[in-house]
């Protein structure tokens, strides 16, 4: 959770403050619910892999087409990222 | 705020964002203009970005999308160096074309996208690898738009360096056509940020320094000079003096520098003389305090005797303890924090980014010896009775000049940074300023001034426009260094005599007050023009000459010159 927090400082360093995103569990990535557009979610994804591979040393690949469109989207929120990344990390 | 848009080839909301979020000064409020469309942006005055004028633009693209050419050369064609050439020629023209609609253009350099580095021995080849290229185009832009008025090229390269290997990311590029990191754009914006700054005149202009620990290892009270840690073979020795040799490198473009240091005065200047390994020698420093009392005193004192302001200042100290106090007691004054290892000292220096300029003029490279033949004024003053008798003494004499190109970046620089004897505190680009000079109702001459001690170079502006019958003067800008010389007079002087040249009948000058030029109401209190009703408004019949001091000299061989004697002033 700590990663994808520091991810979302940098993509928030970015934007002005009343289309910050929260750096909360329950902080909505995906819809109309969420301050982030296309570009914004482009960003916190690749800034979220960075981290993972600066941090853990883990490549995650959270840039396919297919996760934003589930229904389930693993970029619903920061709590169901979080909950995806340690799946792909625990293998 | 600055209003700043961004021509790019590629999408440049980050980047945009970057430029906007910052919270350092100058605060700018950036857009990104659509991508792609470089050309038809820049070939279209009549296109929404340019309205309302921006004062800002920044034009960043890529080598591959400015030359068509320079594309096929990386997807390895050989391709005929001249075409490559000639779309830089183009591009440069294009950007030339965009000068007049906004107040500065910033321009980044070329660089190589990233995925087209990387092939060994053929990237250099004379004429066909693609880095050799590269350089031609950016030396070839260089040279394009050298002397172009309001354009300036950034080194994008240097915000890629900084970036190292996180600058740029193929997943940004392919899913949102982002050709660079948060990490490049963030170095970006603090270049920016500190050009326009420089451009501005709001750069700082004296860097105080503290001697033990700082400009060479060791206490001097306790060691004497002969053992300091100063050169030599040694590691921190070595860091001393190249931290040195950056500071003199920041003085030759015009940057003071002065010494605040406990010490005693007589054996640092002993040592500063004397230690075979001192880069900085005793006429390398405009001023400095010496002695036992408290640093922020004697930064406030030595500001005031160099006429500058604190926000000019910087103050570097290794001990943090001083660092503290400055930073406290004059919170205007940029206090960095600095590294406890001398090995650390230049690259802390260079990280600053708060000495920015356009150009460097000769002012600029002879700051410091002004300074000091203005303390052998102020010396002769005391021994000098009336003002009069000092002023023949000085052998003072003053040239006007027209505006012209070799005088332009000077002339803005002044009437950016000047304050106390500024009329209407006007703040422009060169391309604006330029413009606004060309006007067929209005004149602008630059006035220089020089006396026995040398040349103060060029000191002051004055502007005069016509309206109806009046000569209106809109600049009467003169620099504190020759303020109280009676060059103010020689300016009234001359704005009466263009007012008659013109056949008008009245002069006005009409004083804008800010919070810092007191002086200059003060001087149109004591010129002799007569208040017009409102205290702020002066004015001249120019049936009567207006007196040229008599101590004073003409020396130019212009036009301004024949004005000149008009009013009574003496040539040479």
């Amino acid at each position: 959770m700590q990663a994808i927090f520091r991810a979302i400082d940098t993509v928030n360093q970015a934007r002005p403050p009343a289309q910050r995103l929260r750096k909360a569990a329950d902080a909505v990535l995906l819809g109309p619910e969420s301050p982030l557009d296309s570009l914004g979610l482009v960003n916190l994804v690749v800034a979220v892999e960075e981290e993972m591979a600066e941090e853990f040393g883990v490549t995650v690949n959270l840039a396919d087409e297919r996760m934003r469109s589930q229904t389930n989207s693993p970029l619903r929120t920061v709590q169901a990222l979080a909950g995806y990344i340690a799946t792909v990390v625990n293998g | 705020m600055s209003r700043c848009v961004v021509i790019s080839d590629f999408n440049a909301e980050n980047f945009a964002g970057y430029l906007s979020q910052e919270p350092a000064l100058p605060a700018i409020e950036a857009h990104a203009a659509p991508f792609g469309q470089v050309a038809p942006l820049l070939l279209d005055a009549g296109h929404a970005c340019w309205s309302p004028r921006p004062d800002v633009v920044i034009v960043w693209t890529q080598p591959q999308a400015v030359s068509e050419a320079f594309g096929r050369l990386l997807d390895g064609e050989l391709v005929d160096l001249t075409r490559v050439i000639e779309d830089v020629d183009h591009y440069a023209a294009q950007l030339i074309g965009i000068a007049g609609r906004t107040g500065c253009v910033l321009v980044p350099g070329w660089v190589l996208p990233a995925h087209h580095s990387g092939v060994g021995l053929l990237e250099l080849q004379h004429e066909t690898g693609a880095t050799n290229v590269l350089m031609r185009m950016n030396l070839r832009l260089a040279e394009r738009l050298a002397g172009a008025a309001g354009i300036h090229l950034l080194n994008a390269q240097r915000w890629i360096e900084a970036a190292g290997p996180r600058a740029t990311n193929p997943k940004l590029w392919y899913m949102a056509k982002v050709p660079f990191s948060p990490d490049v754009f963030q170095a970006a914006a603090r270049d920016v940020r500190a050009a326009l700054l420089g451009l501005s005149g709001q750069s700082r202009k004296l860097i105080l320094l503290d001697l033990d620990e700082t400009l060479w290892g060791g206490v001097l009270g306790d060691v004497g000079w002969e053992h300091l840690t100063l050169g030599g073979h040694d590691q921190a020795g070595e860091a001393f003096v190249d931290f040195q040799r950056a500071l003199k490198a920041l003085a030759a473009r015009g940057v003071l520098l002065g010494v605040i240091s406990k010490n005693d005065e007589r054996v640092a200047l002993d040592a500063i003389a004397k230690h075979p390994e001192m880069v900085l020698r005793q006429e390398d420093f405009a001023g400095w305090r010496i002695n036992w009392n408290d640093k922020a005193q004697n930064v406030a004192e030595l500001v005031e005797e160099l006429n500058l302001g604190l926000q000019s200042v910087v103050f570097i100290d290794d001990h943090p303890v001083e660092q503290a106090r400055v930073r406290e007691a004059l919170p205007e004054v940029l206090v960095p924090e600095w590294p406890s290892d001398p090995m650390g000292y230049r690259k802390a220096l260079m990280s600053l980014r708060c000495f920015e300029r356009a150009s460097v003029s000769r002012e600029d490279r002879e700051r410091t010896r002004l300074y000091i033949t203005e303390r052998q004024r102020s010396e002769l003053k005391s021994q000098v009775g009336s003002l009069e008798d000092w002023l023949k003494t000085l052998r003072v004499s003053v040239a006007f000049e027209p505006l012209s190109g070799s005088n332009l970046a000077r002339a803005t620089q002044l009437l950016n940074k000047t304050n106390q004897m500024n009329l209407s505190t006007r703040r422009m680009t060169e391309s604006e300023l330029f413009l606004w000079a060309s006007h067929p109702q209005r004149t602008l001459w630059t006035v220089s001034v020089t006396d026995r001690f040398g040349s103060s170079g060029l000191t002051g502006l004055l502007s005069v426009e016509r309206d109806g019958t009046t000569a209106r003067i809109v600049d009467f800008v003169l620099s504190c260094r020759v303020m109280g010389r009676k060059v103010e007079e020689a300016m009234a002087a001359a704005a009466v005599a263009q007012a008659k040249a013109w056949s008008l009948r009245r002069v006005e000058a009409r004083y804008q007050p800010t919070a810092k030029n007191m002086p200059c109401l003060e001087f149109w209190q004591r010129s002799g023009f007569a208040v017009n009703g409102d205290a702020s408004v002066f004015e001249w019949q120019t049936q009567r000459a207006y007196p040229f001091p008599e101590a004073l000299t003409v020396t130019s061989p212009t036009a301004a010159e024949a004005v000149m004697q008009d009013s009574g002033a003496r040539g040479r």
